[in-house]
């Protein structure tokens, strides 16, 4: 039995490992889940398959460091619920295997004849921040110029569509100005609405690489575990940051901490946003936000200290709010009129949610042209028919309609089948008992999922089964603009397809697979991405390949033909000096190689301060903040506040639900956070059943008493179906991004029975 | 793969792409193994290299863990790293994560703690394993467990006050966190020190020191305030931070109600044990023509020491048992049961006359049986006080297994043809008194509550809440079986034949309060999350 825990040196630079998962060789990708993009070692066996993995100690964004989401990034893969053949519906009401023929000609015949009867409108996609850039954008291509589909839109709408807007209105492109290095680099961080010790621990990680102690400011509700560890933390009430965000520009005005010379050279609207924030005084907003008045002016007092390199970053406290782009708008004015932009450590700084929010944005084909363009905008559609090889005809002069408005749509009976990729509406979606009133009204519902027992697979009429993260290849676009490479390291369960052939099947069997035949493969259609970005912000026409990536440790956009000539990568290292490193990788010569490629793989956009908008100028933009749209009341008390649980649990759990060691990670039913100056009245005790209610539906938690949220406030993890049956569905105005993060609830203990 | 001529174009498409599907290692994974293969074998140790010592434990020094608080900050990849890294069972990881929350509403204050084995200096695990399956490594002082030596009794996981070894179902043994050996006598870090991305665990030297009775010492002024009672176990662990904690902080999960394993197996066994020492002593005192009550008495004690075998994940293993008799409780209960067997055997061949006996040599066996059953309890006593748990200790263990013992003789005895019938009612009263003890468990329920339980009130909430039907089942087979019943056979009022279902439901009683007796007990362990399905079977 001791035998079963021996070690031997894993070669290929890893250290010690269990002797019986030695590997004959490695290989490296980028993990699936969180917008980190994090690179991961993958040990493979002689057969080329994934036996373990460790995180990649060369790669610039994770320095050998992974949460436990990517170190048990392959478990999910081995579940024994993975949807291996396609599933549908027969009279009976069961889900019964079927071949990919005849579900493939059930779906066109299907869709075909619910747009014939009752228009093209009728059918949409709902898809996704989790497969590959090239997927995405062949799924946004195909859907809108091969299917005719009008509707596209993603689970992106429920993390980054306000940054997405907020950077669209105030830069001119969604261009996040940051490279991780800026955590190392400033002398203060303010963060707002984020909680990366949890969210994202591997940012947290260079963070706390910062050498100078910076000062950590953060804005939050909660004393979470970023909160625990800030010099300065500012809970002010739950969507009253925005508040709070202009009473600190017009305590920086009354500091002098503007920049007049960045203001006047790059900016625009500086002299009616300085006006606009002047009824911002302390006293008004210690009121409306909670805090005290001394907290607001010492943040105040840290961020205009002069010569203070200040970086700011907001993730989904901001990004999830009935005031959501303004509110991230309200940051971005505070680095512009700070000229605390493009220089190291400093910026105005969205944290991504998902993988590839950031490729998705660029490709998904919804609210923007692929490749960030404008439908609106002839010229632009004839670029893009012409790169894709399409009549521009074919392509829309509008915009796809929010999620929101989708579901609207159905609930209208105007869209009449949905087509849901690699996302779990049932669970996830804002007020989710709505979505299963909808699902009656849907003449057909088609979910293609790595399984077949999500929420919302399980109310499909046709279940296409899906290869996963490390069942095929293609980009993923992180936080930081770096683009990175995922691989295929293990083989599909059954007849488990890649979202990219399903997509190929698709456009054969619609019969416009002619149309897409330059993307015969992801590694293709990369080369056809490359052509939509030139010449746009996001250029990444420097790329030769994926090799190129693999090589350079990932390569952020913009990325042109003449950075490329001006940015050294490992492939181009001498064969002498590759000799060199093989005998002797710490040399001062190759450490110094190394660090050089480092630095040129750490880009910031702006550095000359010229924004992409038309006249090259940022935009100050704000508007009168706006009340709750649900504020607590006496039948429901409690406000009620959702985010990530722990940091072993991905969103709707489907694929991190499937590890045992992650389920160890985190109580494995869902628990409701209260003070217990709220709880001990209620006669509410740690591990004790409660009932939480709200005006669209009700369920049970667990009840877990602690100081770290406010009284009157509560705090549900977004990881179980069940929380999202109390949230109100509020959008903010410009994203359409759902408010999931304030809703007005009750709780009572439940008699134990 | 390419499909035949006639095939429709679709499915012709469908296979090829299947066929792609099922296909690795494309021309980049090769370049990228190619790239990594000229750095094989070169482990870039390097990072870690501050984070282990630079020379081995000098003597009076052992490695130890040190947490820095202020940079843990609850990612927990240490666990999972752990579980990778070493290879473990699906759910298996030596290493966790918790929780510890307190303060004011101006000032409230959360902190994750990662912990792991403390490699303590006198390891409780080590002190209580009956077969020597620990050793504390003499030059580093980790502590280790030798799965080859293992029997699965799993005693080391009741005597931890930190809940460290972990039964093993697969292997049918404990494993527990051997601070990566492996790797530090390789030069590397432990996996959980390797994968913190905050650099929070390291591996230390720290001394120790010689205390009273020869057992080693460990400075624990810096383990961590909310975890159990360092002096026990003298657990090397350090827990440094700058933050000051409120003087209220707990573990989260310190009012979280966990009831403990059943252990079937030893509830049985600490019932029938009881039983055959009660019946033995009963029928020497009582002095009975008839040999049933001996017989019962044999008969519960084979059954009982059967049982207690398939408590065991190894049990071809069990011949060792008696190895750790030195310091184990367990190996000396199973020596004494071992010599009380024979000895019972050979009275029970005496008692029914198929050895023809008598005289001193009878009453020798008689005298000799009681008393190694005696001596046996009272090992069986000593083995839950020395896990120095609160509802275990002696003044708790010892009143329930003699009067146990006490309840079941008599009521044994009562059965026998020729016994007294005033039995009866030293049964009730006995049956009574021991009722009433029991019932003062329930006593904490009165204290205040601080927002945590305090072992005590731990077992007194656990018995009025989760386990309130065992409890009020072990009441009413106590009052009908031990009292009413046995009462009414003493006055007359029922026939003699009654106490048979007076023996049943007093062995259906006394088996409820075993049960509860493992259930309900206080189980020390260090911060967790607070979740009611760990740290026990709910």
């Amino acid at each position: 039995m001791t035998t079963e825990l021996v070690q031997r040196p894993g070669d290929f630079g890893l250290g010690n490992v269990p002797a019986r998962l030695a590997p004959a060789g490695t290989t490296r990708a980028v993990c699936g889940f969180c917008s980190t993009g994090c690179s991961l070692k993958i040990h493979l066996n002689a057969a080329g398959e994934a036996i373990n993995l460790t995180p990649d100690p060369d790669y610039p964004v994770n320095l050998g460091m992974a949460c436990p989401k990517g170190w048990e990034a392959l478990t999910p893969l081995a579940a024994p619920d993975r949807a291996t053949t396609p599933l549908l519906r027969d009279a009976t009401g069961v889900l019964q295997p079927v071949d990919w023929n005849h579900a493939l000609t059930v779906f066109c015949s299907r869709l075909k004849s619910l747009q014939a009867d009752h228009g093209k409108r009728t059918v949409a996609v709902l898809s996704t921040g989790q497969i590959v850039m090239e997927e995405m954008a062949l799924l946004g291509a195909l859907a809108k110029f091969g299917m005719g589909i009008a509707d596209i839109d993603s689970n992106t709408r429920q993390c980054m569509a306000t940054s997405h807007v907020a950077y669209k209105q105030s830069f001119g492109f969604d261009a996040p100005p940051f490279t991780y290095a800026d955590f190392e680099e400033s002398d203060v961080l303010v963060f707002v609405g984020a909680n990366p010790c949890i969210a994202h621990p591997i940012m947290w990680q260079r963070v706390m690489r910062n050498p100078g102690h910076p000062a950590v400011i953060v804005v939050d509700p909660r004393r979470t575990e970023t909160a625990m560890a800030a010099t300065l933390h500012l809970p002010a009430r739950p969507k009253s940051d925005l508040t709070l965000l202009y009473g600190l520009a017009r305590e920086l005005i009354r500091r002098e901490a503007v920049d007049p010379a960045f203001v006047a050279a790059h900016t625009t609207g500086f002299a009616e946003f300085a006006s606009f924030v002047d009824a911002f005084t302390v006293a008004r907003v210690a009121t409306e936000t909670g805090l005290r008045q001394a907290e607001i002016l010492r943040a105040a007092e840290v961020i205009a200290r002069p010569g203070a390199r200040v970086s700011y970053w907001w993730t989904m406290g901001v990004n999830q709010s009935h005031q959501a782009t303004r509110t991230a708008q309200a940051i971005i004015n505070l680095a512009l009129m700070t000229g605390q932009i493009g220089k190291p450590g400093t910026g105005a700084n969205s944290i991504t949610g998902q993988c590839n929010a950031m490729g998705s944005r660029l490709f998904g084909n919804a609210t923007s042209l692929i490749g960030g363009y404008d439908y609106a905008k002839e010229e632009h559609r004839e670029h893009v028919g012409r790169i894709l090889g399409i009549n521009p005809g074919l392509i829309s002069h509008q915009a796809s309609r929010a999620y929101d408005r989708i579901l609207d749509a159905v609930d209208d009976g105007e869209i009449r089948a949905l087509w849901i990729i690699a996302t779990n509406t049932a669970h996830s979606w804002v007020n989710s008992g709505r979505f299963s009133r909808l699902r009656d009204k849907l003449d057909f519902l088609v979910v293609q999922d790595m399984y077949a027992t999500t929420e919302t697979a399980r109310q499909a009429d046709l279940v296409l089964p899906a290869a996963g993260w490390g069942e095929k290849e293609g980009v993923f676009i992180n936080s930081e603009r770096r683009l990175g490479l995922a691989r295929k390291v293990a083989r599909a369960p059954g007849q488990a397809l890649s979202d990219f052939a399903i997509f190929k099947l698709v456009a054969e069997a619609w019969g416009c697979g002619a149309q897409f035949a330059r993307w015969s493969s992801p590694a293709a259609a990369f080369q056809v991405l490359k052509e939509l970005s030139r010449g746009q912000p996001c250029d990444f026409s420097g790329i030769r390949d994926y090799e190129h990536i693999d090589a350079s440790g990932g390569i952020q956009w913009p990325f042109t033909a003449a950075d490329a000539a001006a940015i050294p990568d490992l492939r181009s290292t001498s064969d002498d000096l590759k000799n060199r490193q093989a005998q002797d990788p710490q040399s001062p010569e190759i450490v110094n190689h190394k660090s050089e490629i480092v630095n040129a793989a750490e880009r910031r956009l702006f550095a000359d301060g010229r924004f992409f908008t038309p006249d090259g100028r940022a935009k100050f933009l704000f508007d009168p903040p706006v009340p709750l749209p649900e504020p607590p009341d006496a039948g429901y008390p409690f406000l009620l506040n959702t985010g990530r649980g722990s940091s072993a649990q991905w969103h709707t759990g489907s694929r991190t639900d499937k590890s045992a060691v992650l389920r160890k990670l985190a109580p494995n039913v869902p628990w409701i956070e209260i003070n217990p100056a709220d709880a001990a009245p209620r006669g509410i005790v740690t591990g004790e059943k409660v009932a939480v209610r709200s005006r669209r539906g009700a369920t049970t938690a667990l009840a877990v008493v602690t100081p770290i949220v406010q009284p009157g406030q509560v705090f549900m993890p977004m990881h179980f179906p069940e929380v999202n049956v109390l949230t109100f569905p509020a959008y903010d105005p410009h994203s359409r991004q759902p408010a999931y993060k304030a809703c007005a609830v009750a709780v009572q203990r439940v008699e134990a029975g | 793969m390419v499909a035949p001529k006639n095939q429709p174009p679709l499915l012709a498409l469908v296979d090829e792409l299947l066929a792609e599907q099922g296909r690795l290692q494309t021309p980049v994974v090769r370049a990228a193994e190619a790239y990594d293969r000229a750095q094989r074998g070169q482990f870039n140790s390097k990072t870690h290299a501050d984070l282990i010592p630079l020379t081995k434990p000098a003597a009076g020094e052992q490695y130890a863990f040190e947490v820095d608080l202020d940079a843990c900050t609850g990612c927990k990849a240490c666990v999972v790293a752990c579980h990778s890294l070493n290879g473990l069972d699906e759910t298996e990881a030596w290493r966790d994560v918790g929780l510890v929350v307190g303060g004011s509403r101006a000032a409230p204050y959360q902190q994750t703690v990662t912990t792991a084995c403390h490699h303590c200096a006198d390891p409780g695990c080590l002190n209580g394993c009956p077969v020597l399956a620990y050793e504390k490594d003499p030059l580093t002082g980790i502590v280790r467990h030798l799965d080859d030596q293992c029997i699965g009794c799993q005693y080391c996981i009741l005597k931890c006050p930190y809940d460290v070894p972990k039964y093993n179902d697969r292997l049918g043994i404990v494993r527990k966190c051997d601070m990566c050996h492996q790797r530090l006598g390789a030069g590397e870090a432990p996996a959980c020190v390797q994968a913190c991305p905050t650099h929070a665990i390291k591996v230390v030297k720290v001394e120790l020191h010689v205390g009273g009775g020869g057992a080693l010492r460990a400075d624990t002024s810096r383990f961590l305030h909310s975890a159990p009672n360092p002096s026990y176990t003298q657990p090397t662990t350090r827990y440094l931070t700058k933050r000051p904690a409120p003087v209220d902080v707990r573990p989260a999960d310190g009012a979280v109600l966990r009831p403990q394993p059943p252990h079937w197996p030893l509830v049985a066994l600490l019932m029938l044990m009881p039983m055959a020492v009660g019946c033995g002593v009963a029928d020497k005192i009582l002095n009975l023509h008839s040999s049933a009550l001996a017989i019962a008495g044999w008969l519960a004690g084979a059954a009982g020491l059967g049982l207690a075998a398939l408590h065991l994940g190894q049990p071809l293993r069990a011949w060792r048992i008696f190895l750790g008799w030195r310091k184990s409780w367990f190996s000396r209960e199973a020596l004494v049961f071992g010599l009380w067997f024979p000895a019972a055997t050979a009275y029970l061949l005496v008692r029914i006359g198929w050895w023809p006996v008598g005289g001193a040599l009878k009453s020798a066996l008689a005298f000799g049986t009681a008393t190694l059953g005696v001596a046996g309890l009272f090992c069986s006593v000593m083995i839950y006080v020395d896990t120095r748990r609160g509802f275990w200790r002696f003044a708790n263990t010892a009143p329930r297994f003699f009067g146990s013992a006490a309840v079941l003789g008599l009521a044994g005895a009562l059965t026998a043809p020729d016994a007294p019938l005033a039995l009866g009612y030293f049964l009730a009263g006995v049956t009574i008194l021991k009722l009433i003890f029991e019932t003062s468990a329930l006593a904490p329920l009165a204290d205040a509550d601080d927002g945590t339980a305090a072992p005590a009130r731990q077992t007194a909430l656990l018995l009025t809440g989760p386990l309130r039907s065992a409890n009020e089942f072990r009441v009413f087979a106590a009052v009908l079986g031990g009292i009413l019943l046995p009462f009414l056979v003493a006055s007359g009022s029922v026939p003699h034949v009654s106490a048979w279902p007076a023996l049943g439901l007093a062995l259906l009683g006394e088996l409820a309060e075993r049960y509860l007796f493992f259930r309900a007990v206080d189980a020390p362990k260090m911060p967790g999350l607070p979740d009611p399905g760990r740290g026990g079977v709910a």
